[in-house]
């Protein structure tokens, strides 16, 4: 899973975790349905916490307070997904300051519109990886929004 | 005419480079045919029956004669000599080779063009009043609020993967020839009690499985606020719209489960955060859009001439195209031209390279090189010197442009139905040339009025079926084809939608059963009555009997 991270490939210090029964050690990426459910049991825990966006997710809740978070991310299920596009925005515009980072499917072709929605990390998956990746960044130079 | 500025060009050559690359890897394979897809639908690529199908963008439906004789020369070189003008005023290609489309997209920036956002789900070309500018009944000119919502939706980075295709009408008289209530926004421009002109914007319009008309979100907004309120509507509709179902994923379908003003309600909040930034137009922005439109350096003394009355009264048939075809315009001693693209030897909305090129001579020698096209699938020169009809007229002629059927039965809009469209349930074509053959006599079309005929091979309704004062619509009966017939819709300022006879009648009866109906009508109306009319007071009942009695 290469990590871009403004543009350059990083190394990634965060463990997802998809069932946090048992949590392990260090800083995690969990779903924000269970941060929100079990906030105080998260709480406890001696890493950091970030947590995961999916697009049926209420993000109203994060919102208030996004800066709780240095990690926050952004999972698309496939290519028409559309929604974390806006979930980007509304959190730089609540004044969202960290990570910003695109999961899932995400593909070349869509890196410059997630990036000038405010993302400024993309988890992209092995299989479309391919190290030009990031000239698609300025594929379009000039922009009207 | 809007001509681009340096950043506007610079935008669609780094599309076509952009495009060029998406291509090459995916004929490398590099791209998987299904993300590919999306790629290609927002560069206006269409894969159909026969071949890909380029849909090029002609934003609010304005062309200048040098950007037409390039589509001429796209049709000869990359076509089989022929494009086909669409309801939603842009042009489609049927034949064009996948590996050519970067070539053509690289052609049509040269002439400060593109086919961006022409399909997919995503903001789609702003479509105008094909007589914006010119006409006698507009509160102000349309095309710069088109402009700038030309600019704010092209490229947009959070709207590119809406839950559908979002369309976008702006007019601004009280005549609406856009069909506006049918697009999932129309923006009208109003005048308020305090004689200040504003928007009122409409919601949630749209035909399709589920059709609906527009419902107003807000009376009157002020000018400077038109992209951030639109911004705030798309932004709730890109968060809250279905998207486990393509046909309830159209906002229309949004506004009505919800409510319009359960919704007025998120999109006044959603506003309220962005109304301040720098969505708001500046004046200076508005004003140099508005340069862009102003009137032409028309004649002061052009109505003057005395040669078009001597004419008018010694040419019965270049009368009767002048009643027909043409229209009033603001300057005294100018007409609206109408250019027919139903003659009865192609397809609704064809037009081939030749005539593209002599459409193009023509706007240079009479209308100051610009041509417009309509949801209609017709063309307009848009500002003829009425001493220059005559000779128009007799050019237009021998390019077979001025059939005079301008708003009678065969000015049909047509969809390609099963010939080219692999989602049709029905071909239309067929169909289209069955009512010309039997209704050729035009002086029984003149005598029956204004009628809008609309066809679509299936209930996608592509052809506005739903708001034809005829509506008909291609359905597949048991592998055969079979067509409803609606009654009593109109996409015009009181736009409604038409009510269905019944299930559908056979292919070769179609042509019979619109005689019954023209005939209930004749039978029924009163002195000066119009089709439309009549069909409101005497409701559907006697036209479904007639018709019925055809197939029984
Ligand atoms: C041949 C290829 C075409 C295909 C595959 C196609 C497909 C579709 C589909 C699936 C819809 C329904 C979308 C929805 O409700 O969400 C639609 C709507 C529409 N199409 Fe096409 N279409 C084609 C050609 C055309 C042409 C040639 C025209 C113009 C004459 C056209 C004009 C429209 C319009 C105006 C609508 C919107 C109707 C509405 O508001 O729901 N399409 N098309
Ligand atoms: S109405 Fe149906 S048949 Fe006609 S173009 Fe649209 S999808 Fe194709």
């Amino acid at each position: 899973m290469p990590l871009l991270i403004n543009r350059t490939v990083a190394e990634d210090n965060w463990l997802t975790v998809d069932k946090p029964t048992e949590l392990p050690a260090g800083n995690i990426l969990v779903p924000l349905e269970d941060y929100l459910e079990a906030t105080e049991a998260f709480s406890a825990h001696s890493g950091k916490v970030a947590v995961e966006v999916t697009p049926d997710d209420d993000i109203t809740p994060l919102l208030a307070e996004p800066n709780r978070f240095e990690l926050i991310a952004i999972h698309f299920p496939d290519f028409s997904e559309g929604r974390g596009f806006s979930f980007a925005r509304l959190l730089r515009r609540a004044g969202y300051t960290g990570q910003l980072r695109a999961t899932g499917y995400v593909t070349r072709d869509r890196l410059g519109y997630m990036q000038r929605c405010g993302f400024n990390a993309f988890d992209i998956p092995d299989e479309h990886y391919q190290t030009d990746d990031v000239q698609a960044f300025d594929e379009i130079t000039v922009h009207y929004q | 005419m809007y001509q681009y500025t340096e950043k506007d060009q610079q935008l669609v050559n780094d599309r076509v480079e952009q495009y060029r690359d998406q291509t090459h890897r995916y004929l490398d394979k590099k791209i998987p045919e299904d993300d590919f897809r999306p790629l290609r639908l927002m560069n206006g690529l269409y894969i159909q029956r026969h071949a890909p199908m380029l849909r090029v963008a002609i934003p609010y439906g304005m062309l200048s004669s040098t950007q037409m004789r390039k589509l001429a020369h796209i049709a000869r070189t990359y076509d089989k000599g022929y494009g086909h003008f669409t309801t939603r005023t842009n042009i489609q290609y049927n034949w064009p080779q996948l590996e050519d489309v970067p070539d053509i997209l690289a052609e049509l920036a040269s002439v400060q063009m593109h086919a961006i956002q022409t399909s997919g789900n995503c903001i789609r070309n702003t479509t105008t009043d094909p007589l914006a500018g010119v006409t006698p009944d507009e509160i102000e000119d349309p095309r710069p609020w088109c402009e700038a919502i030309r600019q704010w939706s092209t490229l947009h980075p959070e709207f590119a993967y809406l839950p559908r295709k979002f369309k976008i009408a702006v007019t601004a008289s009280p005549i609406d020839r856009a069909a506006s209530q049918i697009h999932d926004i129309g923006v009208h421009l109003v005048k308020n009690s305090a004689g200040e002109t504003g928007f009122e914007i409409l919601v949630g319009g749209g035909l399709g499985r589920t059709p609906h008309l527009g419902q107003q979100i807000h009376p009157f907004l002020e000018k400077k606020h038109l992209l951030s309120y639109l911004e705030a509507i798309l932004r709730v509709y890109n968060l809250l719209g279905r998207r486990d179902k393509k046909y309830m994923a159209r906002i229309k379908i949004l506004v009505n489960k919800i409510g319009i003003e359960a919704f007025k309600e998120k999109v006044e909040a959603e506003w309220q955060a962005i109304k301040n930034s720098d969505l708001e137009l500046p004046n200076a922005e508005i004003e140099r859009l508005q340069s862009h439109f102003q009137p032409h350096a028309y004649q002061a003394r052009a109505s003057e001439d005395l040669t078009l009355e001597a004419q008018l009264n010694t040419d019965p048939a270049f009368n009767t195209w002048y009643k027909k075809n043409t229209a009033e315009h603001k300057q005294p001693g100018y007409r609206v031209v109408y250019l027919s693209l139903k003659s009865f030897s192609r397809p609704a909305g064809d037009i081939s390279d030749q005539q593209m090129e002599a459409i193009a001579d023509l706007a240079d020698q009479y209308s100051f090189g610009e041509i417009r096209a309509t949801f209609n699938q017709n063309l307009v020169l848009a500002d003829i010197e009425q001493k220059d009809l005559y000779a128009l007229w007799k050019a237009l002629v021998t390019l077979d442009l001025a059939k005079p059927n301008i708003g009678t039965l065969t000015d049909m809009i047509v969809c390609p139905g099963y010939d080219f469209c692999s989602l049709a349930d029905a071909s239309t074509l067929d169909i289209a040339d069955q009512i010309n053959a039997r209704f050729d006599d035009l002086d029984y079309l003149y005598d029956l009025g204004d009628i809008h005929l609309n066809m679509s091979g299936c209930l996608n309704a592509c052809g506005h079926h739903h708001t034809g004062h005829i509506g008909i619509m291609g359905v597949d009966n048991k592998g055969e084809f079979y067509y409803q017939i609606r009654l009593g819709g109109s996409a015009s300022e009181e736009a409604k939608l038409g009510t269905a006879l019944g299930r559908g009648y056979p292919a070769d009866k179609i042509a019979d059963i619109l005689e019954a109906i023209l005939n209930t009508y004749v039978e029924n109306r009163l002195e000066g009555e119009p089709f439309i009319k009549t069909v409101d007071r005497i409701g559907i009942k006697p036209f479904k009997e007639n018709a019925n009695a055809i197939t029984h």
